[in-house]
């Protein structure tokens, strides 16, 4: 092994989650459910440190049970149980069975109690008696906390950690992640999730490497193992050879400088050649977002969605946590303005308290709809964005407004939810900016209708597509019909803008055609006042309207609107884009974010 | 070597509170204590092993002892099952 070699590496593909290259050693997060995997043991020496290991792991474990029988009280039934688990932990047969595996087959500690354990278990489940195979729940519980304990994957050393690691589970609970040290936790590894599952999000949020949907990688990797995660193509490598550290180490630095590339660009302005200030900020999703949005060079948020925070902490104590979150994102960012908007639920967003069963999901019970529908769900949420206005520069989003009516019932809940508060002693903002989505032709074409109601409109241009085409764009049949460069969706976007500034009103976008190459010069031609796109793309849009003119741009949006199809639309404003930056259109392709 | 048949008379039989009651009784001994029910013999010092004997009510169970204090560890493990556990 001199020239370093290992031909144990092991390779696995899976989803990029997160860009960036993490290595470091693995650290295992819910063992739960895992399958151990068996290493094999070289000799004695190793046989007697798996037992000590083991023997470790169960006075560890007595340990913990003690805590645990504290804890209980005076519980006679908790008690009981703990009483009862701690005798299946000194038990001598299983003691012995599991030293008898570790030595006898030479294998690791963790293979040898799982192997024990299958075995007590099977005889458990062949019993007749229901009571006594319910008593399997026990053995399955001492089990897991010896192995817990075995595999060092204690969520209190996650949060202690004093070296760098990778985290690796099957898949990250909001409550893992929680409280992570960002400077120790150089990659995560998931065996589940996608693009936008909550592991991806999180790191993309954070800046932290990760590939998820792996499928088995937990199974195979030991607390431990050197591991590298390779976020920008979604693969993972467990205890890679010198060549791909090498390899992996060059690719990890090369990264970063771009980043810091990224950052120095970001003090760049948002102006156009011929000096036309654009406003360009960022959709968020979570408040730790805000404390990159600078950094990628946005001036403020221009959509804060605030789904996730009823989503991942359904049962918490909504008032409180939306405060805390609002607040940190208001703080961070002031005096720079922060839209936030309300819940967007329904459609395909859905809390278990509220799924209905719905033929057509969005055009039914979702955003405003569900909201008026649900003041025990709403009300806290007014309530901590009116306590936390006063923190900086909040404004208030409301979705898929189609009528009027809508509006005014806000306008009247915002000012009694601000009484009570005031009663209370809270101070809020009274001239807090409201605002509404346009993502119906309804709020298109009537927007001369709600304008005296608001005091500023932002398109969503994905919804505004779906509902202008009644294209589902999630459906293979017909996502292809789906562009919201049709003509029918500019000229509603052109009318809006229009309206707005004859109105005296600003008009914004967070779709995610405002992140889209060949969305930004019409949309910049179109006198949008503010650009909101995800954090990543800051950077190119940046570019794109420093290398193009408004005249230029103005005169392509006027020639767009005389242009029958789609297709023709496209065509021009490829020929305008391939002339300016042709290098950003064949990056972003593949670095897509979902918008609005 | 010393050994004792007992019956078992609670309705509920050896779920998991008799058998810690006997595994904690054994652990009171120096003596390897067994005891046997159709066919399976477990170390009477083992809840797993207790607890798997699956011993309902009308069991007839053999308590065996080997060692220094046998007398005392079947009497005293044969008396927790005749007394029912304490239950009913």
């Amino acid at each position: 092994m001199d020239s370093g070699r290992n031909d144990l590496s092991q390779r696995f593909d899976g989803t990029p989650g997160s860009p960036g290259i993490g290595i470091g050693p693995a650290f295992l997060l819910s063992v739960e459910e895992l399958r151990i995997s068996r290493r094999n043991l070289s000799g004695p020496g190793e046989v007697e440190k798996e037992i000590r290991r083991f023997d470790a792991a169960l006075e560890d474990t007595r340990e913990e049970l003690r805590r645990l029988s504290k804890n209980v009280g005076d519980l006679i039934e908790g008690k009981q149980l703990v009483e009862i688990h701690m005798m299946l932990l000194d038990d001598p047969t299983i003691r012995r069975d599991v030293q008898d595996r570790i030595i006898n087959d030479l294998v690791n500690a963790e293979y040898a109690v799982s192997q024990v354990l299958y075995e007590v278990l099977d005889r458990f489940s062949r019993m007749d008696d229901p009571y006594m195979r319910e008593r399997a729940a026990d053995v399955r519980d001492v089990g897991r906390r010896v192995m817990a304990q075995l595999m060092g994957s204690e969520r209190e050393a996650l949060l202690n950690l004093d070296h760098p690691v990778v985290l690796i589970g099957r898949d990250l609970d909001p409550s893992d992640t929680a409280g992570l040290d960002r400077e120790k936790v150089q990659a995560f590894a998931t065996d589940k999730g996608g693009r936008t599952s909550h592991t991806a999000i999180l790191a993309r949020s954070i800046g932290i490497p990760a590939v998820v949907g792996l499928r088995e990688v937990a199974e195979y990797i030991q607390p431990g193992q050197t591991v590298i995660v390779d976020g920008i193509h979604g693969t993972v490598i467990i205890d890679p050879d010198d060549d791909q550290l090498r390899y992996y180490s060059e690719l990890q630095e090369r990264y970063r400088d771009t980043e810091e590339n990224i950052a120095r660009n970001a003090t760049e302005p948002a102006v156009t050649e011929d000096g036309h200030k654009v406003e360009l900020s960022a959709n968020i999703e979570f408040s730790q977002e805000a404390d990159q949005v600078r950094r990628y060079g946005g001036c403020g948020v221009g959509l804060f969605r605030t789904e996730f925070l009823k989503l991942l902490a359904p049962d918490g104590d909504d008032e409180e946590t939306q405060y805390a979150a609002y607040r940190h994102v208001l703080e961070t960012l002031s005096p720079e303005p922060v839209i936030i908007r309300t819940f967007d639920l329904g459609g395909d967003k859905f809390l278990s308290e509220l799924e209905v069963s719905e033929r057509n999901p969005f055009l039914g019970w979702r955003a405003i709809r569900v909201c008026q529908d649900r003041p025990e769900l709403f009300e806290p949420q007014l309530r901590a964005i009116l306590r936390a206005s006063v923190l900086g520069n909040a404004r208030l989003m409301i979705p898929m407004v189609t009528h009027v009516e809508q509006v005014v019932w806000i306008r009247k809940q915002l000012s009694s939810v601000a009484d009570r508060l005031e009663s209370e002693g809270h101070s809020v903002d009274r001239d807090m900016e409201l605002g509404i989505m346009v993502e119906t032709p309804a709020a298109a074409l009537g927007i001369d209708l709600l304008l005296p109601y608001v005091d500023f409109v932002s398109l969503g241009t994905n919804d505004l597509t779906q509902y202008t085409l009644a294209v589902d764009r999630g459906s293979p049949y017909v996502a292809n019909l789906f562009d919201p460069l049709h003509p029918t969706v500019l000229r509603q976007i052109d009318h809006v803008v229009r309206a707005c500034h004859a109105a005296g009103k600003w008009v914004g976008i967070c779709g995610q055609m405002a992140g889209d190459p060949l969305g930004v010069p019409l949309l910049l031609g179109f006198d949008l006042d503010e650009l909101s796109v995800a954090l990543t793309l800051i950077p190119d849009v940046k570019r794109m309207i420093r290398v193009m003119s408004m005249d230029g741009a103005r005169d392509l949006a006027s020639r767009a609107l005389k242009l029958g199809s789609a297709r023709r639309i496209r065509r021009l404003v490829l020929d305008f884009v391939i002339d300016r930056y042709p290098e950003v259109l064949l990056e972003t392709v593949e670095n897509g974010e979902e918008g609005e | 070597m010393t050994e004792k048949k007992v019956t078992v008379p609670n309705r509920l039989g050896i779920h998991a509170r008799p058998a810690a009651l006997l595994v904690k009784a054994a652990a009171e001994y120096a003596s390897d204590i067994h005891i046997s029910f159709g066919g399976d013999r477990v170390n009477a010092k083992s809840i797993m092993g207790v607890m798997t004997l699956a011993a309902c009510k009308g069991s007839e169970l053999t308590i065996e002892a080997d060692g220094p204090d046998e007398g005392e560890a079947v009497e005293a493990l044969a008396a927790i099952v005749r007394d029912g556990f304490g239950e009913e």
